[in-house]
């Protein structure tokens, strides 16, 4: 009659609250011992995407391809921007970006999708944007195949080593993207509308990254705004860092800004410890309030 | 009914000796009206300038009592009175916001069944996701899956995904993977009128099989009979105080008396306030007509 648990069997409902490094410890320690319920989230998040769609989960190709074409058609046709291979210039930020945009809308309703449950069982509710952020990098993972077959069919000049280092950069992306889905997950069970805000803060996040244009083109259009804080906020956005990062990579065939990348990496992580005491303090009220 | 024998002897034992299974001080617990549900960022904006102290609700407190090993403990109450609550606060869901709660020994709450159920994976998959959510490890989950699987009694429903499944399959899996484990302390909410005839009566046996095996269990119910039939101790829960505690039949018997005079009281209130319409002192059209002008 044993049950060899990983809750914990023996507690106090007591006022003590750990301070923030004793925080930081326990959400590290849940996230270990629940990692078998982590993979199983996503497990059912990523076979959930592709269950009720005609293509199912082929549409993560296609996705990405779309887009990509949406914007080649907007940029060398109507606006007459002429950049040579425009649809891999554009592709290495579409893919990124649409990473990150599942993971924060993922992320933004982990939590209160599982309301019924938070009332019920008691259970590190860590796991639920981690779980969210994970399966979001499967849908990442599904995008370097179009990305692949592009260079390979259409522009195989372009093919070069330093497409390796893909997922280094991914890796310093993914600390950002979990800081975020912990944090937004967390403010959605208060303030419900985070969704409709982020949705709109992301359109204007993407158009002001240099995604659709190159770096260069911010630093030169950002050159004379007479605010220079601005003009800092604009180059030392992550996502312009991330983006110049990948283009160098898979476009220009160029290792990226090491340095800036390390200082990103850096930034990501107190970001993350940051979101996580976060959460870690609200999570007490997530039963009373869902 | 079969009458079943919970070992009466235990509770009458001297239990300072023994460590509580679970011992409860002066538990409170405080809702603040300003986030409960669905607030939006305009809302709180607004709250912000108000200089209004946040509404508050106590819907425990002062919850003070001591479950000791063996015993079996009923809390009864009118609809609102704090019982699920209580559960949830020995649970471990909810924190007190003041008061303190110790559980000693290994909690399985039946709050409602098949809570964390995903449509989208099949039977067999929501076993393995709920054992994972109630924290059990792997391996003694997978131990435990044929029982579960022979008890819910789905027969190839269990490898179709769940929403497949009808309200009562559904409820006959939920019920058959919360009284799989083995707990020290039971925690039981309404759990009873479950799934068909034939389950039902499956389903209360296995209750009965529980309440013996485990040290501790406490039931939240509106079945009077459960109450005096198979606890040794009960609790009056109103307005989220203990207002009488004791022997199951002098307990039920206040609960009854409180609920007939509520009633009572109220039929009185509905009765004056009909009256009052009815001898009303204007005629509904001239009511009508004041109001246009």
């Amino acid at each position: 009659m044993s049950v060899t648990a990983q809750a914990p069997a023996q507690y106090r409902g007591a006022a003590v609250r750990p301070g923030p490094i004793g925080l930081l410890r326990e959400a590290a320690l849940e996230i270990w011992n629940r990692r078998r319920l982590i993979g199983y989230l996503v497990q059912a998040d990523v076979r959930k995407k592709g269950a009720d769609t005609l293509l199912g989960n082929l549409w993560w190709v296609i996705d990405p391809l779309l887009q990509m074409a949406v914007y080649v058609v907007l940029v060398s046709i109507i606006f007459q921007r002429d950049k040579p291979d425009y649809p891999i210039f554009i592709f290495a930020a579409i893919l990124p970006w649409k990473w990150f945009q599942t993971s924060v809308y993922d992320g933004i309703t982990s939590v209160t999708g599982a309301g019924s449950l938070i009332r019920q069982v008691q259970f590190p509710k860590l796991v639920l944007p981690v779980a969210s952020s994970l399966a979001a990098v499967v849908n990442f993972a599904f995008g370097l195949i179009p990305l692949t077959a592009l260079i390979l069919l259409l522009f195989p000049h372009r093919l070069s080593s330093t497409l390796l280092l893909i997922p280094l950069i991914a890796f310093v992306q993914f600390f950002f993207n979990v800081a975020m889905s912990i944090g937004l997950g967390a403010l959605n069970v208060f303030f419900r509308d985070i969704g409709n805000v982020a949705r709109h803060a992301m359109r204007l996040w993407f158009y002001l990254s240099p995604g659709l244009y190159a770096l260069s083109d911010l630093q030169a259009a950002t050159e004379k705004l007479p605010i220079p804080l601005i003009r800092h906020i604009l180059l030392w956005n992550p996502f312009a860092i991330l983006f110049s990062a990948y283009r160098n990579v898979i476009y220009e065939g160029i290792g990226p800004d090491w340095g800036a990348l390390g200082a990103l990496l850096v930034a990501s992580l107190i970001l993350l410890a940051l979101a996580t005491l976060l959460f870690k303090r609200a999570e007490p009220a997530f039963a009373k309030v869902l | 009914m079969a009458v079943v024998d919970i070992d009466p002897d235990v509770p009458s034992a001297p239990s300072s000796s023994l460590p509580a299974a679970i011992q409860a001080d002066g538990i409170g617990i405080r809702y603040s009206l300003r986030f409960t549900r669905k607030t939006t960022l305009q809302r709180s904006f607004i709250n912000l300038f108000k200089h209004e102290p946040a509404d508050q609700f106590w819907a425990l407190r002062d919850v003070t009592f001591k479950l000791v090993h063996g015993e079996s403990l009923a809390v009864i109450g009118p609809n609102g009175a704090g019982k699920s609550t209580l559960l949830q606060v020995l649970a471990g869901i909810i924190a007190p916001s003041e008061g303190t709660v110790e559980v000693n020994g290994l909690i399985s709450s039946l709050l409602t069944l098949g809570a964390g159920f995903d449509q989208d994976l099949t039977g067999r998959e929501n076993i393995r996701l709920a054992g994972a959510f109630l924290g059990l490890q792997g391996m003694d989950m997978a131990q435990r899956t044929p029982g579960i699987i022979e008890f819910a009694d789905l027969g190839p429903f269990i490898d179709a995904p769940l929403r497949t499944y009808s309200s009562g399959m559904r409820a006959r899996l939920g019920f058959s993977i919360a009284t799989s484990v083995d707990p020290d302390i039971l925690l039981l909410d309404e759990v009873l009128a479950t799934g068909d005839e034939t389950f039902r009566a499956k389903s209360k046996a296995r209750v009965v099989e529980l309440v013996r095996q485990a040290k501790g269990v406490v039931f939240v119910t509106h079945d009077m009979n459960w109450v005096t039939e198979f606890c040794n101790r009960a609790i009056l829960l109103q307005h989220g105080r203990i207002v009488a505690e004791g022997d199951p039949a002098e307990v039920v018997a206040i609960h009854k008396e409180h609920s007939r005079r509520a009633k009572a009281e109220r039929e009185a209130e509905l009765a004056a306030a009909l009256a009052a319409s009815g001898g009303g002192v204007l005629p509904p059209d001239a009511a009508g007509s004041k109001l246009l002008r």
